[in-house]
């Protein structure tokens, strides 16, 4: 955030730090079950994060008091690996950040998530963040609808999630670390493509009534090629064996 | 013939089909699926086993309670099989296969007309690629069997019992059945498979 008082500059020659345009993603890979023991996953590389996102479920929801009869009950835990970043970011276990971060992906995932088709059960969504450079709950929020799609558990859409800010007068798309740190307002936004719904809204800092509707067009714009990286990586598999064939 | 993903509109009217949904009058595909345009279906890729009546499955018995035998059957719910009408007397590890009762209002599947099964082995597969392993009119089944000499028994759970024949050779073909479900041509490269590797004995 910007109250330090040895803030780095950010923008260079009216570009960022590592050489994007204000609305320029990092490079964004993503590959579709990778965890063969998992009933779903996905594998995300997107600028120098890596994130692992399995996905569990449904099955007897446990403890039993847990379960509702009525729509399966979604756990999520998203985790940093001790040696994921530089600095003190995950150095232990679950922490506040953590608990934080696993709250609201499970309520992104709880709109989405057809639950009502099975009582009683739990579906588990597990988000290990294995390096990390800023962006992450975004990236896992990525990673995890790859996941979840992989394990055929039925949803009304494929969500996507990327963070927007603000570094002086300019707002810019897809903080990295140093950015997130000292940027004037950091904004994580997950949608769901199909209805344009907003299903996570976070932020740090400031914006004015401009620059957030601003922020929010640049997030939806990005959000085409996020879901497009995300489809692609759905049908890859797929694809390849069906090519071996023709 | 496509493959869609959650969230993709395949049809602009709405009609009911299994996994799918509809909202504003439109049909939208709830899993990553194949949608055939003209038969109307979405055949699901990846997903679990949902309980329907009369359906066959494999399970093991994993605990003997008073009254009753719980059955893994590799889904979200247990299976129970009301001791009163089991005929042999079963304990914990036996393998059975069984028809789907009912799924009942505390969401475990009631078993009947169950039969236990001695010695084989079994596999665990993807139940969504279970219809293929069957095939059309049991085309590939039949073949399987033909040609490994295995006596195979498809749960729609998504487990498998092989006993006797060429127990390798049926789980290569299963397995492979199950990673090219959704090619066209599959019969015809088992049936190669199965030739080939009995001239090679």
């Amino acid at each position: 955030m910007g109250s330090s008082t040895n803030k780095p500059e950010l923008i260079v020659n009216g570009k960022r730090l590592d050489g994007r345009a204000f609305d320029e993603l990092r490079p964004i890979k993503i590959e579709a079950g990778v965890l063969k023991n998992a009933d779903g996953s996905a594998y995300l590389e997107w600028g120098k994060n890596k994130i692992f996102a399995a996905v569990y479920g449904p099955k007897e929801a446990l403890p039993k008091h847990t379960g509702d009869p009525e729509k399966a009950v979604i756990k999520c835990r998203y985790s940093m690996a001790p040696f994921s970043s530089l600095e003190e970011h995950g150095r232990s276990g679950p922490n506040r950040r953590a608990i934080e971060i696993s709250k609201v992906t499970k309520e992104v995932f709880e709109n989405v998530i057809m639950s009502e088709n099975f009582p009683g059960t739990e579906i588990d969504i597990f988000i290990e963040v294995v390096q990390s450079d800023g962006g992450t709950r975004a990236a896992g929020i990525t990673a995890a609808a790859v996941a979840l799609a992989t394990s055929g558990i039925p949803m009304r859409d494929l969500p996507y999630a990327v963070s927007a800010g603000k570094i002086g007068e300019h707002v810019i798309i897809d903080l990295n670390k140093i950015e997130d740190n000292y940027s004037d307002a950091d904004m994580p936004m997950a949608i769901s493509p199909r209805t344009g719904n907003v299903l996570l809204l976070q932020m740090d800092g400031s914006l004015t009534r401009d620059e957030f509707k601003q922020a929010v067009e640049m997030v939806k714009k990005a959000g085409q090629t996020i879901s497009r990286i995300q489809r692609e990586a759905l049908k890859a598999p797929y694809e390849k064996i069906s090519n071996k064939y023709k | 013939m496509e493959i869609v993903i959650p969230g993709d509109m395949i049809l602009d009217k709405p009609i009911h089909m299994e996994n799918t949904f509809i909202e504003d009058g439109k049909t939208y595909a709830a899993v990553l699926g194949i949608f055939d345009q003209e038969k109307k279906t979405l055949i699901p890729l990846e997903g679990l086993w949902y309980p329907k009546h009369g359906e066959l499955v494999v399970g093991i018995i994993i605990e003997e309670k008073l009254n009753s035998y719980v059955v893994d059957l590799n889904a979200p719910y247990k299976g129970i099989l009301v001791a009163k009408y089991v005929r042999d007397k079963l304990s914990v590890g036996d393998i059975i296969e069984a028809t789907v009762k009912e799924l009942d209002e505390t969401k475990t599947v009631v078993l009947m007309r169950e039969r236990k099964l001695y010695g084989g082995k079994i596999i665990d597969v993807k139940p969504s690629k279970v219809p293929r392993i069957i095939g059309k009119n049991n085309t590939m089944i039949k073949q399987l069997t033909e040609g490994t000499k295995s006596t195979i028994i498809v749960g729609m759970n998504g487990r498998v019992w092989i006993k006797g024949g060429d127990i390798a050779l049926t789980t290569k073909a299963i397995l492979r059945i199950q990673e090219e479900a959704h090619t066209s041509g599959l019969t015809d490269r088992i049936r190669e498979m199965l030739e080939k590797s009995n001239k090679e004995q």
